[in-house]
Parts: C-alpha cells; sequence; structure tokens
C-alpha cells in the first residue's frame, strides 16, 4: 500500500517531508526525505525516519520497490501554530498507484491543510476529472477556528429515525426550513 | 455554508431513518423546486415498498419466503441483484448481500437508490435559474451537486463517532457523494461476509466518491477491511477517512494514504 506521510516540525524551524512506501505487510520503507533548516530529524508514522538536508534544497528521490522515482521539494515555514503545521507548499514524490503515478501537492495556510492537489498523474486519464474535483478530509483538530466551520451536511452512521431528532443533521435540516 | 444564498429543507422520514433535501438559491421555493423533491421522495418510498426487509409484503420479504422469484419481481429487484454480484466481486466478498444465508440487498439499496432519485429528479434542477446546489442526505450518506459555474461548495461534517453531536473532520464537495459506514449509531451491525463474524476493526469509515451507490458499497467495505487499507487503490473512491477501533484517524486521496505527523 502506498502512503505518504507530511511531517512538519512545530518546534524547530525547519520542516521535514518524508515519504514512504507502505508494503502490505504494513512494513514503512522510507523512500526520501527533504530536509530544510539545520538540526532536525522527524519520525513518522511507520517507523520512518527523516535526514538532515540544506535550506531549498531539492532532493532527487530514490526508487523503492513499486515506486517511481520523482522529485521531491518542499519550502521553508514561517508561523507555527496549534496545529503543528506550518504554512507552506509541500510536494509529494511521485508514487506508483494502480492507475499510474501520483504526485500530490498539499498547500498549509494558517495551519490548515486548505488544498491537496495532484499536479502530476496519468496522461489521458479518464480519472482525471475525479482527481482535480477530490478534496482530501480536514480534520477539525487540525483547523484554527474549529468552532467556525460553516458546515452544510452531516455524514455520519446510520442513524434511526428517532437517532435522528437528536443528529446534527435534524439541527441543520432547522436552520435551513 | 456560504452567504447570501436563500436555502430550503425538506425532511422526510422513510428507509428507516431520516432524508433530507437541501435546495439553494434564489429560486429555492419555487414550484420546479417543490416538484421535484416531491417526486425524488416519491421514488424513494417506492424503493422501500419494493426492499424493506421489514415489510412482509415487500418483494425482498416474499422472495426470502421462497413466494417470489428474483426473475418474477419487480424489475428492479434484478437490477440490484446483479449490482450486488459486481459489487461483491469488485470488493472481493467484503460486500455481499447473502451475507445472511438470503438475499438481503438492504446494504445496497440506500446507496443507489438515492443515486438513481436524485439523478432522476434532482439534477434536473441544476439547469434552473436561481438554483446553485441541491443535495439530498438519507441517514448520513449524500448525493450533492452544485451547478456549473456556481461558487457553491458543499461543506460536509462527517460525525465524531466517538463524541456524538461532534464533527471530527469536514470535507469539501461540488458534485460527488458521502458515505458514512461503522458501529457509531447502532453497534457491530456490519459482518464481514468472508467469515461471518462482526466487523470491529474500524470505528467508522467515510468515503467520498463521484456517485453515491460506489460511496456506499466502499464505505461498507473499509469498515470489514479494518487496518488493511490496500483496497483504497483500486476503488472508485476519491477520497476517504477512517478511525480505527483504537480510535486513530487515517486518510487518503487518490489512492495514497496521507498522514501528517508532528516531529518531536
Amino acid at each position: 500500500m502506498k502512503k505518504i506521510v507530511y511531517g512538519a516540525l512545530a518546534t524547530l524551524s525547519g520542516l521535514v517531508l518524508l515519504f514512504s512506501y507502505r508494503t502490505s505487510l504494513g512494513e514503512a520503507v522510507p523512500l526520501s526525505s527533504t530536509a530544510t533548516g539545520t538540526g532536525t530529524t522527524s519520525s513518522g508514522t511507520g517507523g520512518t525516519s527523516g535526514t538532515t538536508g540544506t535550506s531549498g534544497t531539492t532532493t532527487q528521490g530514490t526508487s523503492g520497490s513499486g515506486a517511481s522515482t520523482g522529485t521531491t521539494g518542499g519550502s521553508t515555514g514561517t508561523s507555527g501554530n496549534s496545529s503543528g503545521l506550518k504554512d507552506g507548499a509541500y510536494t509529494g514524490q511521485a508514487v506508483d498507484t494502480a492507475y499510474g503515478a501520483v504526485q500530490v501537492k498539499v498547500t498549509v495556510s494558517g495551519g490548515k491543510i486548505t488544498a491537496v492537489d495532484v499536479p502530476q498523474y496519468p496522461n489521458g486519464s479518464g480519472r482525471d476529472a475525479e482527481i482535480n474535483q477530490q478534496a482530501l478530509p480536514q480534520l477539525v483538530s487540525e483547523t484554527i477556528s474549529a468552532q467556525s466551520a460553516q458546515i452544510d451536511m452531516i455524514s455520519g452512521a446510520t442513524y434511526t429515525s428517532g437517532g435522528y431528532l437528536q443528529s446534527l443533521q435534524s439541527a441543520l435540516d432547522q436552520a435551513a426550513q | 455554508m456560504s452567504a447570501g444564498h436563500a436555502r430550503r429543507a425538506w425532511v422526510e422520514h422513510l428507509m428507516g431513518t431520516a432524508a433530507s433535501i437541501h435546495v439553494v438559491g434564489a429560486s429555492c421555493d419555487s414550484g420546479e423546486a417543490e416538484a421535484a423533491v416531491a417526486a425524488c421522495f416519491a421514488e424513494l418510498r417506492e424503493v422501500e415498498r419494493v426492499f424493506s426487509p421489514f415489510r412482509d409484503d415487500s418483494d425482498v420479504s416474499r422472495i426470502r419466503r421462497g413466494e417470489l422469484a428474483i426473475d418474477a419481481a419487480d424489475p428492479w429487484v434484478g437490477e440490484v441483484a446483479r449490482a450486488c454480484e459486481e459489487a461483491a466481486l469488485a470488493t472481493r466478498g467484503m460486500f455481499s448481500a447473502h451475507w445472511r444465508g438470503w438475499f438481503d440487498p438492504t446494504g445496497y439499496v440506500k446507496g443507489w437508490a438515492v443515486e438513481r432519485a436524485s439523478a432522476h429528479h434532482l439534477a434536473p434542477l441544476m439547469e434552473v435559474p436561481g438554483i446553485v446546489a441541491v443535495g439530498i442526505g438519507v441517514g448520513g450518506d449524500m448525493r450533492l451537486r452544485t451547478a456549473p459555474g456556481s461558487e457553491w461548495t458543499w461543506h460536509v461534517g462527517i460525525a465524531d463517532p466517538d463524541h456524538p453531536g461532534e464533527v471530527l473532520a469536514t470535507v469539501d464537495v461540488r458534485d460527488g457523494a458521502v458515505a458514512t459506514s461503522g458501529t457509531a449509531e447502532r453497534g457491530a451491525h456490519i459482518v464481514d461476509p468472508r467469515m461471518g463474524v462482526p466487523a470491529r476493526g474500524v470505528r467508522s469509515a467515510t468515503v467520498i466518491a463521484p456517485d453515491l451507490t460506489a460511496a456506499d458499497v466502499w464505505a461498507t467495505a473499509a469498515v470489514v477491511a479494518g487496518r488493511d487499507l490496500s483496497w483504497i487503490s483500486a476503488a472508485p473512491v476519491t477520497s476517504g477517512l477512517l478511525v480505527t477501533g483504537e480510535g486513530a484517524v487515517r486518510r487518503w486521496i487518490s489512492g495514497v494514504e496521507v498522514a501528517v505527523a508532528t516531529a518531536a
């Protein structure tokens, strides 16, 4: 299974991007990492480890099993915040998927993932339009202003007709009736 | 919800849960909107009449008792039966309409019916001047549409399975479907058809897909799959999120799991 890990340093000024290929056994194999800033190491989920680099470098990624070689870049962030994510644009290494190589770019603004783009995907793929439309679920805990999140509809495990009365969806429906 | 847009919601209780239709835009009170919403609810009630396992006179109940053959039932039954077989193949048995030992497509029908009714009756509203968006949610699964050229985006909240009334995450959708399966509302009611035992590894799985039929099937499959996320690269889903039995959150997009790790 493919996995991309974005690591962001909350306390140090550096930034570490980790990209790992996770095998079907659940063992993570680090492919490449690049760090801007100095003296930083990090650990991502799955026990991958990062290496230090110099500011502003672009590192050519190495290929591992099932993953294509790609270019890894990172931009430095400035403002730290409670979410632990630094502002900036993070571009991941291209990863092979069932339908071709995919490269993901994550934009963090105000400590929140504001965009996930897929700047590289297979040419001529019928999935292009779908990929462009999709969005990564945004954890409320990652946002600075969780309370101000404006919600239109609620997705959750199916409630009974009675459970609906206590549901958030019921409140949203009443607000629009 | 975006400011400046009029909005109206209709709610009906059907399929054992509540169905909500929201129409957004200045024409939300128009006769076109009213008629489309009524027709959409009517189609869902008709589906319920044919497929409800809780009605003795439904086609599905009569098939279970051996009083009716699938071929002799409403044509919808054969269509759904074939689609369930395809879903079982696509999910490698993680979804099945036969896990009880008899044909019970209840886990498939809601997503299929809402997708279908939305396409028949709500999609045409996107052509009506003054309507910018329309969405239908039935028991936590939804199909959302936005008029081309409109700036509207649906902000969907994903319920926190461990904290009732709270939202765990949000996802923005313009045109697509969001489905969530899990044990939060009704206990461990999803059975792994491959083993015949309740699936317990995942508290809640949310799948975003182009259509609700796929989103619903794969949200169920995700609960059954548990810790194994290998299915995401092959499934026709765009992104999603699941909460494990231990409370950890995992997310994916484009068939790739994405983790944000804060380094010490």
